[in-house]
């Protein structure tokens, strides 16, 4: 007996080291993935039950803040503005998930963070909760303005300020009310989300960074930089013949200009006029693919922008435009895809940019080459007002050299001066701007209209970027950008400037 | 011994009384440190729920401390020589899962408190009323009729009642039990008796199986009814828990008092048969094994429970979120039958692993206890009593965290549930009262013939 008695211990001892296994595997090694699935919300319901940092703009006003309720879920989330900052706050849902800062800033709303948790400690006796404010860069009364002057028109304005990347604007239409979509009552919720997912605008896609475009004859800014860089262009030479259409190598279809006006002439002078058909020559005869390609991707695109905001959209331009066919002697050689390179010169064929990426540019141009990580995140605040964190502005590309900066920077003031952007001049102001007409290639001719701007005081290094884009245009004439994209570009600049 | 007159039970050995002494001495600061630990989570439960200390914290105290002082003085006035570990280690598990029962539901809390009492009643009367453990024995046919027929109560048409799925619980009138938990005793008692009586003729091999020598065929009657009634319980009652534990119960019992592995192995086979049968005929079976096998095939109906159960587990980690600090409200039956995930969740893996020791110290002091009774009834009983506790605590756990497939049964001392809380410390009473009689005997063998 004794012998099974002692046996009978191995056996139960046995069991019991496998439920010590067991409860290892399920509290340690395997508990990471157990509390990442997606069907699994303590980590929301937590948050839900916990307080909540704010959100709130530059300018000092709420975006967003948790109101203390007798519910299952002890805060709600609520948007003063409603849809007014929707686009930078996003939601904050317990069964739908969260967007914008939101999410990107989700941690610190929480009190999550290591800065703020410390806090929490070294006030460990006393009631002090760890969640944190997020102020951003954005100002209220810049997005009223551009909510004002887009009106209901489908489309996104971007303002940012060019020395820190600091997001000074960002409106999207259709917006959406995150108060609808941020409801502790779920059914309500998701008939909210049902309801925005079904409307063919889509509200919930932020245009301004979440979605890409044809960005037009905005795009020229690049093909010059890229004549630029590679030294091929320089503000004298080459002087391009007046013309009313370039037809490029290996193909008959011509690229004219807009309503068939002739159009040539040195760096600055087509800059100002938009000549697509010296673009298009430029790309084709000077540049080649190669410093066009480096060009765009200097300047930001074929990669997810840095933005502290998430599921950003990556604006592309093409990287291969097939074999060398020619070498003309004195130009650049003739790939290939030499049509389709043409295209991209004026910012059609497989160009797509984010407005976002536009402001970039000419943030860029405005700021010496130099373009900032763009964020909407300015600090960090625990609740006794204490600044936790402070976003550290940081280069995110050398996109030109300085001197071709300023060389840029010249054309695109004399877009405003001599050119197609008479209208973006605002007295007591140096403006730098370029239209563009982003042909949809429908019929009837529909087109994206677009602005992309910078501004500041005479002689010093401009203040704000701003890029608008106006979809979907009847029409697509050299003037649709400038009359559409060009007042909001317009009056977002001028408020931000201060200007009246 | 010397020709001198032999001492009279009533008045025991010097050593006898050492021993005792020292064995209580230390039973009583191992309580003491259990009531510290008990009363400190308690505290900690409510600070954490509402950042106050409980209001009721000392008449907390004072009742811990009545209950346990009045369950030693007990053991030191009836059971004197009986091991000091066992009472601590239900002191501290019964204490730990009232500390949780409270912090997720306080109605349940004041009804657990009043079980722990009514519990600690039954272990005294218990020790007061068993003073020889043979007296069982003499019982062993009525401890087994009885024994059955709680079993079966839960059949009956009028007192039968069919909770969550088992029809495992019996009413009468506004008093509702679990005769299945004091069935479990009754059972060991019978199966003790009965074998200690047959080891002998059940140990020796008489028959030949081709070259196998195996015991007569016709002894193999009783492991029959064992299997039969287990398998009753499961189609009828649909107590897979109960079951798998009365068949444990009987088997273990069977190979200790015969020392034979065939017994084992046919028992396993039967069970293999068993458990297909009931897979391929009954859906509650296979809902069971299909959870076990992948609860995420519906997580939001059948493998919740389970599902949930692991959220809780792995949200608690290594070292817990903090007594009162969990998310509750998720896992159903979390103050019964899965009170160890939100011990988990809040202790974590220092808290479970915390609760796997008790048990295996409950486990090894009740196979200790076995030990030193020789081999008699007493050991029998010992062993059957001690499998109860250890495999009980093992199938739930198994079952929480998806080891087995998951069987209804509570964790002993640490579930919410009177019969099962109050039927444990009979059980731990017989195990004390076998103790104390096998440190009698061994150093005052006169007194024990």
């Amino acid at each position: 007996m004794r012998r099974q008695i002692a046996l009978l211990g191995v056996v139960i001892l046995i069991c019991y080291v496998a439920l010590f296994v067991r409860f290892n595997q399920i509290q340690v090694f395997q508990a990471d993935a157990l509390n990442e699935r997606t069907d699994n919300t303590r980590q929301l319901q937590r948050d839900f039950n916990e307080p909540r940092g704010s959100i709130i703009t530059a300018d000092g006003a709420l975006a967003a803040y948790s109101e203390e309720r007798r519910a299952t879920l002890r805060y709600q989330r609520i948007y003063p503005e409603a849809d007014l900052l929707s686009a930078v706050t996003g939601f904050y849902s317990f069964n739908l998930g969260s967007s914008g800062v939101e999410r990107s800033y989700n941690d610190e709303l929480a009190g999550r963070t290591t800065a703020l948790k410390l806090r929490e400690l070294t006030g460990f006796f006393s009631d002090v909760s760890s969640e944190g404010d997020v102020i951003l860069t954005v100002r209220k009364d810049l997005q009223q303005v551009a909510r004002d002057s887009l009106g209901d028109r489908q489309g996104a304005v971007v303002a940012i300020d060019p020395r820190d990347g600091s997001i000074l604007s960002m409106w999207s239409w259709p917006p959406f009310d995150p108060n609808q979509l941020s409801t502790n009552d779920s059914t309500a919720a998701e008939a909210a989300k049902r309801f925005l997912d079904a409307v063919p605008q889509k509200p919930l896609l932020i245009r301004a960074y979440q979605d890409n475009y044809f960005p037009g004859s905005t795009f020229k800014i690049v093909t010059a930089a890229a004549g630029l860089e590679s030294r091929t262009v320089t503000t004298a030479a080459p002087d391009y013949p007046v013309v009313t259409s370039y037809t490029p190598p290996l193909t008959t279809s011509a690229i004219s200009n807009f309503g068939g006006s002739s159009c040539g002439g040195t760096l600055i002078v087509i800059t100002a006029r938009s000549c697509n058909s010296s673009f298009a020559q430029m790309a084709v005869e000077q540049t080649g693919p190669e410093p066009m390609i480096a060009a765009a991707e200097r300047v930001g695109f074929n990669d997810i922008p840095p933005i502290d905001l998430p599921d950003a959209a990556t604006s592309i331009y093409p990287v291969d435009f097939g074999d060398v066919v020619e070498r003309p002697p004195g130009l650049a050689p003739v790939y290939s895809d030499a049509p389709r390179l043409a295209q991209t010169a004026i910012g059609q064929n497989d160009v797509r940019a984010t407005p976002l990426q536009m402001a970039l540019v000419a943030a860029g141009v405005a700021n010496d080459g130099d373009v900032l990580a763009p964020h909407v995140m300015a600090e960090i605040r625990a609740r006794d007002g204490s600044v936790v964190e402070r976003y550290e502005p940081r280069v995110w590309r050398q996109a030109f050299s300085p001197t071709d900066a300023a060389t840029l920077r010249q054309a695109m003031i004399g877009v405003v001066t001599d050119g197609t952007a008479q209208n973006m001049a605002i007295p007591g102001f140096e403006v730098g701007a370029k239209t563009g007409t982003a042909q949809l290639g429908t019929t009837p001719p529909r087109s994206h209209g677009w602005m992309i701007a910078f501004g500041g005081r005479p002689g010093e290094v401009p203040t704000v970027a701003v890029a608008v884009i106006v979809e979907n245009l009847p029409g697509a004439s050299s003037e649709t950008g400038g009359s559409t994209a060009g007042p909001v570009a317009r009056a977002v600049l001028s408020a931000a400037l201060g200007a009246g | 011994m010397t020709a001198t007159a032999p001492p009279t039970p009533a008045e025991p050995l010097p050593n006898v009384v050492a021993i005792g002494t020292r064995r209580r001495t230390t039973e009583l600061g191992l309580l003491l440190l259990c009531s510290i630990i008990v009363v400190g989570a308690y505290a900690l439960a409510s600070l954490g729920r509402n950042a106050s200390l409980p209001a009721d914290i000392l008449p907390f105290l004072g009742v811990i401390l009545v209950l346990v002082v009045a369950a030693h003085l007990a053991v030191r006035r009836w059971a004197r020589c009986s091991d000091a570990l066992v009472l601590p280690i239900v002191a501290l598990l019964n204490g730990l899962g009232f500390v949780f029962i409270a912090r997720l539901d306080d109605q349940l809390a004041g009804l657990q408190a009043t079980w722990t009492a009514v519990g600690i009643a039954a272990f005294i009367l218990t020790l007061v009323l068993v003073r020889d453990v043979r007296i069982l024995q003499r019982y062993r046919y009525t401890f087994g009729l009885i024994g059955v027929a709680l079993l079966l109560l839960p059949l009956l048409p009028v007192f039968g009642q069919n909770i969550n799925g088992a029809r495992i619980w019996v009413a009468f009138g506004p008093v509702s039990f679990q005769p299945g938990e004091f069935a479990k005793i009754a059972l060991a008692i019978f199966f003790a008796g009965y074998l200690v009586e047959r080891r002998e003729v059940l140990s020796v091999a008489t028959f030949k199986v081709g070259r196998l020598n195996t015991p007569d065929p016709r002894q193999f009657g009783p492991v029959l009814l064992a299997w039969g009634v287990s398998l009753l319980v499961v189609i009828f009652e649909r107590d897979l828990g109960s079951a798998l534990l009365f068949f444990l119960l009987f088997l273990v019992t069977l190979w200790v008092a015969t020392g034979r592995a065939a017994y084992v192995l046919i028992g396993f086979a039967l069970f293999a048969v068993g458990a297909f049968v009931s897979w391929t005929q009954f859906s509650h079976v296979q809902d069971r094994v299909s959870i076990w096998l992948d609860p995420w095939v519906d997580p939001a109906g059948t493998g919740y429970q389970v599902i949930q159960a692991a959220y809780a587990l792995a949200w608690g980690g290594t070292a817990g979120v903090g007594p009162g600090l969990g998310i509750v409200e998720r896992i159903p039956f979390d103050e019964t039958d899965f009170i160890v995930a939100i011990i988990g969740e809040e202790l974590g893996l220092l808290g479970t692993t915390a609760v796997l020791v008790a048990f295996l110290l409950l486990a090894g002091s009740g196979l200790r206890i076995a030990k030193g009774a020789g081999a008699t009834f007493g050991t029998l009983l010992a062993v059957g009593l001690t499998s109860l506790i250890a495999f009980q605590a093992f199938i739930i756990m198994a079952g929480v965290t998806r080891l087995l497939p998951l069987t209804g049964v509570t964790l002993p001392f640490v579930s919410y549930g009177g019969s099962s809380l109050v039927a444990n410390y009979v059980l731990v009473a017989l195990l004390l009262r076998i103790s104390d009689q096998s440190i009698r005997r061994a150093r005052n063998p006169v007194a024990a013939l």
